[in-house]
């Protein structure tokens, strides 16, 4: 069958692939709010990318900052200034 | 003939490499500077995550994987030390990467206030509008 | 017509990415990816750092990060220290003369969200905080340490600005003047801890090093190793006491700064009062 090391590069390619596709929505998305959900998105399949590559101490500093404090000082940010990029225009 | 292991190996590096491409894009091409830090934070997690893939080890058997850098016995002998040494990941990019995670937020949150001030007297966030401004 | 142009560079991306990697491990790439060893430094990092056979090299911590990171490697995190305290200092600046005043006829309990997420909030701060204080005390011996402990309880202070409201949080002492109070003292709770071996050497007429933490060749003195038969690390625990104290400090200033309404600052711009 396939071997135990196998299915985790296998996750591992698969890991970086989703972070491939969120990372290019995030930059495309005109609409802010939904930028920062899809970083987050992001930031999620790094964190797994950490705990597979065996680094539990990075982990433990990246979900905090890049899941809880980055979205939310982003979001403060968004409230404070313009929802929509380039204005409400086209 | 194709080794499955490296060429899934490749493809999470390869796709690493993608990422920075894609959030250079985003920090030369986009015109809010909202998105700007945005993807400025992606680029920098991006390069962390590289430096921990460097740090990885290989198998030594199948069902045999690395373990973290971590020791498990408080009395260890000297079998202990040197299997631990054989198949331990490397510690110092994490080491690195912990003060580069640090940084990075600290720069962070001083360029969202930035930006903020910069709305709350020029009223825009649109690097076009604020550059016809003169000053 | 744009979303299908933009799935269509999506897919194009991720066909490229396979095709990049089949290109490279197709031939034979001439070494084995990963690498089957790790490099001499690293080798000799694991190799000491807990060694009860080289008491003279040995910083006596299970954990080899945390090792890494306050011991062998210490300038650097003093270094990244000041330029996080820099960021603050920077942000505070930028933000003066913007003060956080509550009126005294203000009813504090219709602010805010509804009772319930109020009541289910004051559990979880609770736990939030256990928890983070549980993960910076342990840090040389679990992975854990100073920095996750300390942006983990971060996210306590939002909690409470966000859900009660920001006059209640000031209210009730978290305040910018506390917090930088709390943020300079954790800092100075690092450096004595780094002159600490140096002091108690002149004190005993011994020969000691700056971020000294266990005894060396030269210089035979340094902090206590094992408490009650316990790994402790020497300094590592104190370290990690004060920059959890210093972290949790810093993000609250940041919240602080950040969550003022738009009217009270717009006062302030037009040449308002003067605040200090």
């Amino acid at each position: 069958m396939i071997s135990p090391e196998t299915l985790v590069f296998g996750v591992l390619a698969a890991l970086g692939l989703i972070s491939m596709v969120a990372t290019f929505m995030a930059v495309m998305e005109r609409d802010l709010l939904k930028a920062v959900l899809f970083s987050a998105v992001q930031s999620t399949a790094y964190a797994f990318m950490f705990y597979i590559l065996m680094a539990p101490d990075i982990l433990l500093v990246y979900v905090p900052v890049a899941v809880g404090l980055y979205p939310a000082v982003i979001l403060f940010l968004i409230k404070k200034t313009e929802r929509f990029e380039g204005g409400e225009e086209e | 003939m194709i080794d499955v292991n490296a060429f899934l190996f490749s493809v999470l590096v390869f796709s690493l490499i993608m990422n920075l491409g894609i959030s250079l894009y985003g920090i030369f091409w986009r015109p809010s500077l909202v998105k700007k830090i945005i993807a400025l934070t992606i680029l920098g997690d991006t390069a962390n995550v590289l430096a921990i893939v460097v740090g990885y080890r290989a198998w030594v058997a199948p069902n045999r994987p690395p373990i973290p850098p971590v020791l498990t016995t408080w009395k260890p002998t000297a079998a202990d030390l040197s299997k631990f040494s054989s198949l331990a990941v490397d510690p110092l990019p994490q080491a690195l990467v912990l003060t580069a995670v640090v940084i990075g937020l600290a720069v962070t949150v001083f360029l969202v206030f930035l930006t903020i001030q910069v709305y709350r007297l020029h009223g825009t966030t649109d690097v076009r509008k604020i550059a016809k401004l003169k000053g | 017509m744009r979303r299908a142009y933009k799935y269509a560079v999506l897919a194009a991306m991720i066909v490229s990415t396979l095709a990049l990697a089949l290109a490279v491990s197709a031939g034979g790439l001439g070494y084995a990816l990963p690498f089957p060893a790790v490099r001499n430094l690293a080798y000799w990092y694991l190799k000491t750092t807990y060694n009860p056979f080289m008491p003279k090299f040995t910083v006596s911590a299970p954990e080899a990060v945390t090792a890494i990171v306050w011991d062998y490697r210490g300038l650097d995190t003093l270094f990244e220290t000041s330029v996080f305290f820099l960021a603050i200092i920077a942000s505070m600046a930028l933000m003066r003369g913007i003060d956080i005043r509550v009126p005294e006829s203000m009813n504090l309990s219709k602010y805010g969200m509804s009772a319930i997420v109020k009541t289910v909030t004051k559990i979880t701060v609770a736990i939030i905080l256990a928890a983070s204080a549980s993960i910076a005390l342990h840090g040389q011996l679990t992975p854990g340490g100073g920095f996750q402990g300390g942006a983990t309880a971060a996210v306590a202070p939002l909690v409470i600005i966000v859900i009660f409201s920001l006059y209640f949080a000031v209210g009730s002492g978290i305040r910018k003047k506390s917090m930088l109070t709390l943020r300079t003292l954790g800092l100075l709770g690092i450096g004595v801890t780094s002159f600490a071996v140096i002091v108690a050497g002149l004190i005993l007429g011994k020969a000691a090093y700056v971020f000294q933490n266990q005894p060396k060749e030269a210089a035979p003195i340094g902090l206590p190793s094992h408490i009650l038969g316990v790994p402790m690390g020497g300094t590592l625990l104190l370290f990690n006491i004060f920059e959890f104290l210093a972290v949790a400090a810093g993000f609250t200033i940041v919240f602080l700064l950040l969550s003022v309404p738009e009217e009270s600052v717009r006062k302030v711009l037009e040449g308002g009062e003067e605040h200090d």
